[in-house]
C-alpha cells in the first residue's frame, strides 16, 4: 500500500512537476551477431527493478522509469551489454557471444544435448564460417589446423581431392582408422565425406578421443566427427545466394634438368637420339634437330634442340564455379531451410571434369508443445568425367624431354606428328592421347535423409526416435579406344608399338544404410545438490550394397562403347552385402553442485559379420568434469583466472574391422574356369581363424581447459593413451600351409599423446576491432606393442625401394628403405676401380610416416565489416618415399641426374677398402665413378633401387587459407538487400618443404584415403595445386 | 519413471528375440563349400598352367630362351644372380596342392570317389617333385595343413622323393582297390577324360622319372633297385595333353605366353630363340627342318631369318619380327585373324602337355640303357624322336596334320644326320654316348614344352654338352653370367621371399651357385 502511493505520487510528481520528461516506452530488438532474434533476454533499466524479457522475435518494450541512464540487456551465453540511454525510443541491440566456453551448448555422441562443463571429454567445435571460408569443396579440407589431433591429409590433386581423417594418430594396422561421420545424429558412410555441401553445415564438433565417442560402441574407437545441418531460425526469413569462383593451378612441380634431351644407354660417348624418351643424350645448344622418325611420306619434325617449359604448360588454369542459394525461415511452430549448390570443376588435367548438384530441405515442427519433429533430406548428384591412365600419361610428360614442344601434340586426330603413328616418342604414348583414348565416367547419386521425433510426456522425460537413410548409387563405364598402328609404323617400329584392341566395362554399384535409434533421456534434481540424467537406448543399423559389373575386351566397331560390341566374351561380376547391428545403451550423468559431474555410459552390442558365440560385446566407459572456479573459493579469487576446469576419462571401444561374410575361406572359379559348360572351383587363399571378435581400444584422457584475463585467454591440454588390441588383421602365413594369410586377432599398438590450444585475443576495442590468434599443437607418439608369434614385422605396402611396416617395437606405418653400403665411419663405400657404390638389397628402418608433430596457427583480424583470417599448417618428425624419382632418374628427366652435369664423379662422403688392410676403408677423394650419366642414373644397384635417394623429411609449413571479406555498410544496401559481403580466397597459397623434397605434396599417398600405408607417392598423384577466388554472397 | 523402464524394458525384450534377424551372415557372392568334381579339374588344368611357368625357367636356363632386342633392365635373368622366388613357382605350386588336398580331404577313404581320391594323390606327386626340383628341401610332411601348421617344418629332399614314390604307390592302389567306383568324366578329368588306364600309365611314367633321377644317387641304390622291381611296365604311350575346353578367349596357356593375348598382340615380345637350342635344328649342330620348320617362325628363310641371340647378349640383338611370335609359325592377317599352326605354339585350343609321349620313351630308353627294365633302349630311344615329330606335328585338334609323315620325316632325320649318335643310336660306341644320345634328344623333343625337365637332366648328367669356351651354338650360358660355378650356371632357386618373412625358423639360405639338389651332379 504504501509502495503503491510512493508510485503515485511519483507518477503525479513526474506528470505535473517535470512534464519535460514525460515517462518514456522503449522499444527495440535484440538480436546475435547474426542477425538472428535472441528471445528471453533480460533488459533492465540499470540502476533500478525495472525490466522485461525479450519476445519470440527478440522484440522487447519498456516502460522506462525516470532515474535510468541506461540499459542492461544480458541472456546467458552472450556478454551482457550496457546501453546509455540517450534521446532515441528505439534500441536495437546486438549481444555478442559470450567467451564463457563451460556455458556452450555442444552435440556429442548419440546426438545428445550437454553444456561443457558437464564434458569429461575434449570436443572441438568448428564454425560455418570456418568450414565455409575457403571455400573448398570438401568440408574436410577446412579442418587442416583447426583441431588439435585431428590429422587431415589430402591424399592426392585432381577432381574432388579425397581426403583422410584421422583422429589421435593410427591404432589399427590394417583397419579402419578414420573418423567416425556422423551426420545430424546417424553415422553416415565415409563417401558423403566428399560430397556434402559444405553451406549446409550449422556446426562441427570433433570427438577426438575413444571416450567422447564411447556412445557408438563397435564404431567407436576412431573418434567421430559429428556434423549438425542447418535449420530455420524462429522469426527470421532470409534469402542468401553466392557464387564463388576459383581458380586452380598447379603449385608444385617435381624438379626436372632442363640442360640435356634425348639420348640413352650408355652414354660413354652422348649421343642424340631423335625419337628416345630418356635424356641422357648431348648438352642442348639451340642447333637445331630432328625429333621422332620420319613418317611414312618421308616428312620429319625439326625443332631448335633448346630446352623448352612444355611439361609444365601441360597443366591447365583449373576452374571452379560454385552456385549457392538458401532460404529459411522460421515461426513458433516451424522452420525450414532449404538449399541448393551447383559446383563444377574443371581440373588441371586436360578434360577432366567434375560436377555436383545437392538440395536440402531440413524442417521442424512442433506439432504439440510437447511434440516436435525435426525432418532432413539431402540429395546430392555429380558426376566425373576423367582419364583413367592418371599415373602413366603424368609418365608420359614427366618422360618428354625438355626440348619437346609437348603441348603442339594435342590434335593426334589430324595431326600426323601428334597421331599415335607419329608421335616422337618410340617408348612413350603422347599424353593427349591417353587422355582422351582411356576414360570414364561415372555418375553417383546420394541421398540421405532422417526424421527425428521428440516427445516430452512428462516433465523429467524425454522420448527420442530417429530413423535415417543413405544411399548411393554409382553407375561407371570405362571406355579405352581401338587404335591399330600402321604397317607402316610396326615395320620401323618392331615391337614397342602395340594395337590397342579397345575396352569398355560398365557398371553399377548401390549401397545402403538404415539406422533407427530410440532414446529416453530422464533428467532430475534430487535435493538442492545433485542433479541425475539417465539415458537408456536402443539402436540398429543395416547395411546393404550390391555391385554389379559387365566388361568386354576387344572391340569390333570403332567408338561404340557397348558391352556387346565385342570380339570375345564379355566378363560380368556381382557382389552383395548385408549386415546389421545391434546395440542398447545407457548414460548415466550425476551432476553435484554444477561443478562436479560423473558421467557413465555402457553399451551392448550385437553385430551379424562375427560368429553367433562371439556377435555380443559390452563397451563401458566413464568421465569426470570438475569446474575448479567454481568449487575452490581460492581459485575464484584469482582475479586473472575466469575458469579451470579439470577432466577425466577411460573408455573400453570396438572396432569391428570386418565386413560381411568374412568368416570363411571361400572357393573361387580360377585359371579360366568356365570353360564351354564344365565348371571348376579353387579354394581361396584366404584361411580365417575361429572366433574373430572385433578389435578393442582402451584407455585414459586426461586434460585441463581454462579461460584467464577476461576470457582473452583460453587453452586446453589433453593427454591420452590408447592400447588397440584383438587387431582384425589378414596376416601372411608361409604359402607352404596351402594357404595365403590367415585372418586372426594378433598385435596391439600404443598410442599415447598431447593435444594443446591456446587462444589469445588481444585486440577486442568497442569500435570493432578485434583481432585473435590461435596456436594448437598435437603430438602423438606411437608403438607397435606385439604382431603374430612367427614374426614381428607387417608389409603394409612396398615399392621404389622402401617398405611401409608395422614392426614390433617402432612407430607404425614405419618406412624401411634400401641404402648404400657403408664402412664403419658411415662412408658410402664405393667399387676402388669403378667408383661406383652399392647396396645389399636389406631394408633399413628410416621412421614414421606419420607426423608425430602438427601444429595450427590460425589469425582473425575484424575491423568495420572487414574480415582477414589465415591458417598455417606444420607438420614434422615423419618421413616419405617419392617412389615417383625412381622414374625421373630411369628418364633423365630428374634434378639429380644433373647434380654433377653429367660427368664422372667422386661420389659424396664416400670411401673404398683398403686393398692391403681388408675390413679398413680409405677416404675417397680422387677415384671418379666410371660414369656419370646413364650408367650411374638409371641403374638400379647405383642409383635407382637404393630408397634412400628417395627418402627425405615430410615435413612442411602450409598456408592452408587466406580469407579476406567484406560486409558491405547497410547504407549502401537497398531495402529489399539485407546484407552483402564480398571475399577473396585463398587454400593451399604456400607450401614450404625441406630443401630436400625435390618432388611433391608429403601429404599425398599412393594407396588413397582408405589406406593406412601411408608415406609413398607415384605418379598416381597429379601435381599439387593452389587455389584462389572470389566470392559475392547477398542476403534478402 | 515407471513408462521409462517400460519402454527400456520392451526394447530389451525386443532385442534378445533378434537372433534371427543377425543370422544373415551366409555367403551370396561366393561358395564356402563345394564338391570335388568341381575341384579336381581345376586343379588339373592349374597343374597344366603351371607347365607353362616351369618350361619357362627351365628353357631360359637351359639355353632355349633369350632376351630380344628393344627392352632392357632384365638384371637377375641374365646374370643368374638370383633373388628369393626368382622363376619359383612355390606359391602356385602349393595352392595348387591345396586343391588338391581339398580333394584327398574330402574323399579320404570313400570307396565311391576313390578313383578321385587316386587321381588327386598322383598329381601331388608332380607337383610335389617340380618343388623340389627347384629348391631341394621343401615342406612336405607338414606341408598343406592350412590351420593346423601356417609355419610348416621343412623335409629332406631326399625323403621327399622316396615319400612320393610311395604317394604314387597309394594312389594307385586306391584306384586298383575301387569297387564301382563314380567315374571320372570329360567335365571332372581335362586330362584323360575318365580314362583310368592312362591315369596309371601317367603314374608308372612318372615313377619311372623320380626313380631314374634318383637313380644316380649311392645312398638310394636299394630303394631304387627294390621299386624299379615292383614298377608296372605300363608307360604312356600317348602325349598326357590337358584340355578343359581351351578356346579364343580362354586360350590354351602356352598360347597365352607364348603366342597372342586375347587380343590379337604378341604376348611375349622381349624373347627369342637361342643359338644353342638353333643349331640343332639348322645344321649347326644337327639337321632338323621337319621339327625346325613347325616350331620356329621363318625357319630356314635366309632373307628373313628367325630372330636368335645368346642369352644375356644385348648388343646388336634382334628385336621378334613385328606381329609374330618367334615360335609361331601360322599367318597373323591382324588382331582377329590369327591361323592355328602346327609345332610349340598351335593355337589358343591346343591341349597342355604335361608330360609328352616322348619323354616317356626316352625315360624308358635310359632305364633300359641302365638295366633297371627290360627292353632294347635303341627302339624306345627311336620311338621318343618319332613321338616327338608327332606331338610337333599335331594340329590343335591333337591329330598329326594331313600333309605330315612322321615316318618318313623320321628317317629323313636319320639320313640327314647319318653320322651323328646323338640321331643315329648305333653310331654311339659306349654307354656315355647312349646316355648322351638320350638326353639330348630328349632335350630337343621338349624345347618350350616342358623345358624345366631338360633343365633338370642337365643338372643330373651335364648333357645336351654345354661349352663355356665354346661359340654361341654351343654355349648355352648367359654371356653376362655371374655365376661362380665351372659352367656358369646356377644350381638352385632361392625360396621365396614370403618364406624368409613368414616361415623364418625353418627356411633356410641357399646358395644359387653352389647348393644342389640331392640328385644334381
Amino acid at each position: 500500500m504504501h509502495m503503491r502511493k510512493m508510485l503515485f505520487a511519483s507518477v503525479l510528481f513526474l506528470l505535473f512537476a517535470l512534464p519535460a520528461i514525460a515517462q518514456r516506452v522503449l522499444t527495440g530488438k535484440v538480436t546475435d551477431s547474426n542477425g538472428d532474434p535472441i528471445p528471453n533476454a533480460s533488459v533492465m533499466a540499470r540502476g533500478t527493478r525495472v525490466g522485461t524479457v525479450t519476445g519470440q522475435d527478440g522484440t522487447f518494450s519498456l516502460n522506462l522509469p525516470p532515474n535510468a541512464k541506461a540499459l542492461e540487456i544480458s541472456i546467458i551465453g552472450y556478454e551482457t551489454q550496457v546501453v546509455t540511454i540517450g534521446a532515441s525510443n528505439t534500441y536495437n541491440v546486438t549481444l555478442v557471444e559470450s567467451g564463457d566456453e563451460l556455458g556452450e551448448v555442444v552435440v556429442t555422441a548419440g546426438g545428445i544435448l550437454v553444456k561443457r562443463r558437464e564434458l569429461g571429454v575434449v570436443a572441438t567445435s568448428i564454425t560455418p564460417t570456418q568450414i565455409t571460408q575457403g571455400k573448398a569443396s570438401n568440408f574436410a579440407a577446412s579442418l587442416s589446423g583447426r583441431v588439435p589431433g585431428l590429422q587431415v591429409n589430402a591424399v592426392n590433386g585432381g577432381l574432388n581431392p579425397n581426403y583422410r581423417l584421422v583422429l589421435r594418430g593410427q591404432r589399427s594396422i590394417t583397419g579402419n582408422n578414420q573418423a567416425l561421420l556422423v551426420l545430424d545424429n546417424l553415422i553416415v558412410p565415409n563417401n558423403l565425406l566428399g560430397n556434402l555441401n559444405p553451406e549446409d553445415i550449422e556446426d562441427i564438433q570433433v570427438l577426438n578421443g575413444a571416450a567422447a565417442a564411447a556412445a557408438y560402441g563397435s564404431d567407436a574407437s576412431n573418434g567421430a566427427i559429428v556434423i549438425t545441418t542447418k535449420k530455420g531460425k524462429k522469426g527470421r526469413s532470409a534469402i542468401k545466394v553466392s557464387q564463388t569462383t576459383t581458380l586452380e593451378k598447379v603449385s608444385y612441380y617435381p624438379q626436372l634438368q632442363n640442360k640435356f634431351g634425348s639420348g640413352t644407354t650408355p652414354d660413354a660417348v652422348k649421343t642424340y637420339t631423335p625419337y628416345e624418351n630418356q635424356q641422357y643424350g648431348p648438352r642442348f645448344d639451340g642447333s637445331m634437330v630432328e625429333i621422332g622418325k620420319p613418317l611414312e611420306d618421308g616428312s620429319i619434325q625439326r625443332i631448335p634442340y633448346s630446352p623448352t617449359n612444355a611439361r609444365k604448360e601441360f597443366w591447365e588454369t583449373g576452374i571452379q564455379n560454385q552456385t549457392d542459394i538458401a532460404l529459411e525461415s522460421g515461426d513458433d511452430k516451424s522452420t525450414f531451410y532449404l538449399a541448393g549448390q551447383f559446383f563444377a570443376q574443371k581440373s588441371t588435367v586436360p578434360k577432366d571434369r567434375y560436377e555436383r548438384m545437392s538440395v536440402r530441405a531440413n524442417g521442424t515442427r512442433n506439432i504439440y508443445d510437447n511434440f516436435k519433429v525435426t525432418y532432413t533430406a539431402n540429395y546430392i548428384s555429380n558426376r566425373y568425367d576423367m582419364t583413367t591412365v592418371t599415373g602413366s600419361m603424368y609418365n608420359e610428360i614427366l618422360m618428354t624431354p625438355a626440348h619437346i614442344p609437348l603441348t603442339k601434340y594435342q590434335n593426334w586426330r589430324t595431326d600426323p606428328f601428334a597421331n599415335p603413328n607419329g608421335y616422337f616418342n618410340e617408348y612413350y604414348d603422347n599424353p593427349y592421347w591417353s587422355i582422351d583414348n582411356w576414360r570414364q565416367d561415372t555418375k553417383n547419386e546420394y541421398f540421405q535423409g532422417n526424421v527425428q521425433l521428440e516427445y516430452k510426456p512428462f516433465k523429467p522425460l524425454t522420448l527420442t526416435y530417429r530413423v535415417g537413410v543413405s544411399s548411393s548409387n554409382a553407375q561407371n563405364k570405362s571406355k579405352v579406344g581401338r587404335f591399330v598402328f600402321s604397317d607402316y609404323t610396326k615395320s620401323i617400329s618392331g615391337s614397342s608399338k602395340t594395337d590397342v584392341a579397345g575396352s569398355v566395362s560398365d557398371s553399377r554399384s548401390g549401397s545402403r544404410q538404415l539406422v533407427t535409434e530410440l532414446i529416453s533421456e530422464y533428467r532430475k534434481k534430487l535435493g538442492s545438490n545433485f542433479e541425475l540424467y539417465v539415458l537408456g537406448a536402443g539402436y540398429m543399423r543395416e547395411n546393404q550394397s550390391k555391385n554389379v559389373g559387365v566388361s568386354a575386351n576387344g572391340l569390333v566397331i570403332d567408338d561404340l562403347y557397348n558391352v556387346s560390341n565385342t570380339m570375345n566374351n564379355p566378363g560380368a561380376s556381382e557382389s552383395n552385402s548385408l549386415s546389421r547391428q545391434l546395440a542398447v545403451r545407457g548414460e548415466v550423468r550425476l551432476g553435484f553442485k554444477d561443478y562436479l559431474f560423473l558421467h557413465m555410459t555402457a553399451r551392448n552390442d550385437w553385430t551379424s559379420v562375427l560368429e553367433k558365440l562371439n556377435r555380443s560385446f559390452f563397451y563401458p566407459s566413464v568421465d569426470v568434469s570438475f569446474i575448479a572456479t567454481d568449487a575452490i573459493s581460492a581459485l575464484q579469487n584469482l582475479s586473472w583466472l575466469n575458469t579451470l576446469k579439470i577432466r577425466a576419462a577411460y573408455a573400453y571401444v570396438g572396432n569391428v574391422n570386418l565386413g560381411a561374410y568374412a568368416l570363411n575361406t571361400t572357393f573361387s572359379q580360377a585359371v579360366g574356369y568356365p570353360y564351354g559348360g564344365a565348371a571348376g572351383y579353387s579354394v581361396g587363399g584366404g584361411l580365417v581363424a575361429a572366433g574373430l571378435k572385433p578389435e578393442i581400444t582402451e584407455g585414459p584422457e586426461v586434460g585441463i581447459d581454462f579461460e584467464a584475463w577476461d576470457r582473452k585467454i583460453q587453452g586446453g591440454v589433453t593427454y591420452y593413451k590408447t592400447n588397440t588390441y584383438n587387431q582384425t588383421m589378414s596376416v601372411s602365413i608361409s604359402r607352404a600351409s596351402g594357404y595365403s594369410s590367415l585372418l586372426t586377432n594378433v598385435g596391439e599398438v600404443q598410442n599415447t599423446g598431447l593435444e594443446t590450444f591456446l587462444r589469445f585475443t588481444p585486440i577486442q576495442n568497442k569500435n570493432g576491432l578485434s583481432m585473435t590468434i590461435g596456436a594448437n599443437y598435437a603430438l602423438n607418439r606411437n608403438k607397435v606393442i606385439s604382431l603374430a608369434d612367427e614374426f614381428d614385422v607387417f608389409n603394409l605396402a612396398s615399392g621404389g625401394g622402401g617398405l611401409v611396416v608395422a614392426e614390433v617395437g617402432h612407430p607404425f606405418p614405419l618406412l624401411k628403405t634400401t641404402k648404400y653400403t657403408r664402412d664403419p665411419q658411415g662412408r658410402v663405400i664405393v667399387d676402388r676401380v669403378t667408383g661406383f657404390p652399392s647396396y645389399d638389397g636389406s631394408y633399413y628402418i628410416k621412421g614414421t610416416t606419420n607426423p608425430p608433430h602438427i601444429m595450427g596457427v590460425d589469425f582473425e583480424l575484424l575491423y568495420k565489416g572487414f574480415r582477414l583470417s589465415t591458417i598455417f599448417e606444420y607438420r614434422t618428425g615423419n618421413y616419405i618415399l617419392n617412389a615417383v624419382s625412381t622414374e625421373f632418374d630411369f628418364s633423365g628427366a630428374g634434378i639429380r641426374t644433373v647434380w654433377f652435369n653429367r660427368e664422372r664423379f667422386v661420389f659424396p662422403n664416400s670411401s673404398y677398402e683398403d686393398p692391403t688392410r681388408p675390413g679398413e676403408y680409405i677416404a675417397n677423394t680422387n677415384i671418379q665413378t666410371r660414369s656419370g650419366g646413364a650408367d650411374f642414373w638409371t641403374d638400379a644397384t647405383r642409383n635407382r633401387g637404393v630408397g634412400e635417394n628417395y627418402t627425405h623429411s615430410a615435413a612442411f609449413w602450409k598456408m592452408r587459407e587466406l580469407v579476406l571479406s567484406y560486409d558491405l555498410p547497410s547504407k549502401f544496401l537497398g531495402s529489399t538487400i539485407k546484407k552483402a559481403t564480398i571475399s577473396a580466397q585463398g587454400r593451399n597459397l604456400f607450401i614450404w618443404v625441406p630443401k630436400t623434397n625435390l618432388y611433391t605434396d608429403p601429404e599425398y599417398s599412393h594407396f588413397g584415403s582408405s589406406s593406412n600405408a601411408i608415406g609413398f607417392t607415384t605418379l598416381s598423384q597429379t601435381p599439387p595445386a593452389r587455389y584462389f577466388g572470389g566470392t559475392i554472397s547477398l542476403t534478402f | 519413471m515407471k513408462k521409462l523402464f517400460l519402454i527400456l524394458g520392451i526394447s530389451m525384450i525386443s532385442f534378445t528375440s533378434c537372433d534371427k534377424f543377425l543370422d544373415i551372415n551366409e555367403n551370396p557372392n561366393q561358395p564356402t563349400a563345394v564338391n570335388v568334381d568341381l575341384v579336381l579339374p581345376t586343379a588339373i588344368v592349374r597343374a597344366a598352367s603351371l607347365s607353362v611357368s616351369y618350361s619357362s625357367y627351365g628353357g631360359h636356363l637351359a639355353g632355349q630362351i633369350a632376351n630380344a632386342g628393344g627392352f632392357s633392365g632384365f638384371g637377375a635373368m641374365l646374370t643368374y644372380r638370383f633373388t628369393p622366388g626368382y622363376y619359383s613357382q612355390w606359391e602356385s605350386a602349393y595352392d595348387n596342392l591345396n586343391d588338391l588336398q581339398y580333394v584327398i580331404d574330402n574323399t579320404e577313404g570313400d570307396n565311391y570317389m576313390a578313383l578321385f581320391n587316386g587321381v588327386a594323390k598322383i598329381m601331388t606327386a608332380l607337383e610335389f617333385h617340380r618343388l623340389v626340383d627347384q629348391h631341394g628341401d621343401i615342406p612336405f610332411t607338414e606341408g598343406v595343413k592350412g590351420n593346423q601348421n601356417v609355419a610348416p617344418r621343412y623335409d629332406d629332399d631326399m625323403e621327399i622323393y622316396q615319400a612320393l614314390i610311395d604317394r604314387i604307390d597309394e594312389g594307385l592302389t586306391v584306384i586298383n582297390n575301387a569297387s564301382f567306383p563314380k567315374n571320372l568324366g570329360a567335365a571332372s578329368d581335362p586330362l584323360f577324360k575318365g580314362d583310368i588306364n592312362k591315369w596309371k600309365q601317367f603314374a608308372n611314367t612318372l615313377k619311372l622319372r623320380l626313380l631314374i633321377r634318383m637313380s644316380g644317387v649311392s645312398a638310394l641304390s636299394s630303394f631304387v633297385n627294390q621299386k624299379f622291381a615292383a614298377l608296372e611296365k605300363n608307360f604312356l604311350t600317348d602325349d598326357a595333353l590337358v584340355n578343359p575346353g581351351y578356346v579364343k578367349d580362354r586360350p590354351n596357356p602356352t598360347w597365352s605366353t607364348w603366342g597372342y593375348t586375347t587380343t590379337g598382340n604378341v604376348a611375349t615380345s622381349s624373347r627369342v630363340p637361342t643359338y644353342f637350342i638353333y643349331g640343332f635344328y639348322d645344321g649347326n649342330k644337327l639337321v632338323d627342318p621337319g621339327r625346325g620348320s613347325v616350331i620356329f617362325n621363318d625357319f630356314g628363310n635366309a632373307s628373313r631369318p628367325t630372330p636368335l641371340n645368346q642369352l644375356g647378349n644385348e648388343v646388336g640383338n634382334p628385336p621378334i619380327r613385328t606381329g609374330y611370335s618367334p615360335w609361331y609359325t601360322g599367318i597373323r592377317e591382324s588382331a582377329s585373324s590369327i591361323t592355328d599352326a602346327l609345332g610349340v605354339v598351335k593355337g589358343p585350343s591346343q591341349g597342355q602337355p604335361l608330360m609328352l609321349a616322348a619323354e616317356s620313351y626316352f625315360l624308358q630308353a635310359e632305364a633300359q640303357l641302365k638295366g633297371f627294365i627290360p627292353g632294347d633302349a635303341k627302339t624306345s630311344f627311336e620311338n621318343g624322336i618319332k613321338a616327338s615329330f608327332r606331338y610337333l606335328y599335331k594340329t590343335v585338334a591333337g591329330t598329326v596334320a594331313a600333309d605330315k609323315n612322321v615316318d618318313a620325316d623320321f628317317q629323313k632325320y636319320k639320313d640327314d644326320n647319318s653320322i651323328s649318335y646323338l640321331v643315329n643310336f648305333d653310331e654311339a660306341t659306349t654307354d656315355e654316348e647312349r646316355l648322351e644320345a638320350i638326353i639330348t634328344q630328349k632335350y630337343i623333343a621338349l624345347n618350350m614344352i616342358t623345358a624345366e625337365e631338360s633343365w633338370n637332366d642337365y643338372r643330373r648328367t651335364g648333357y645336351p654338352k654345354h661349352d663355356i669356351a665354346g661359340n654361341r651354338y654351343y654355349n648355352m650360358a648367359s654371356v653376362t653370367s655371374e655365376a661362380s660355378t665351372p659352367d656358369k650356371l646356377p644350381t638352385i632357386l632361392k625360396y621365396p621371399q614370403s618364406e624368409y618373412d613368414y616361415n623364418p625358423e625353418n627356411v633356410k639360405d641357399l646358395n644359387v651357385f653352389g647348393d644342389k639338389v640331392f640328385w644334381a651332379k
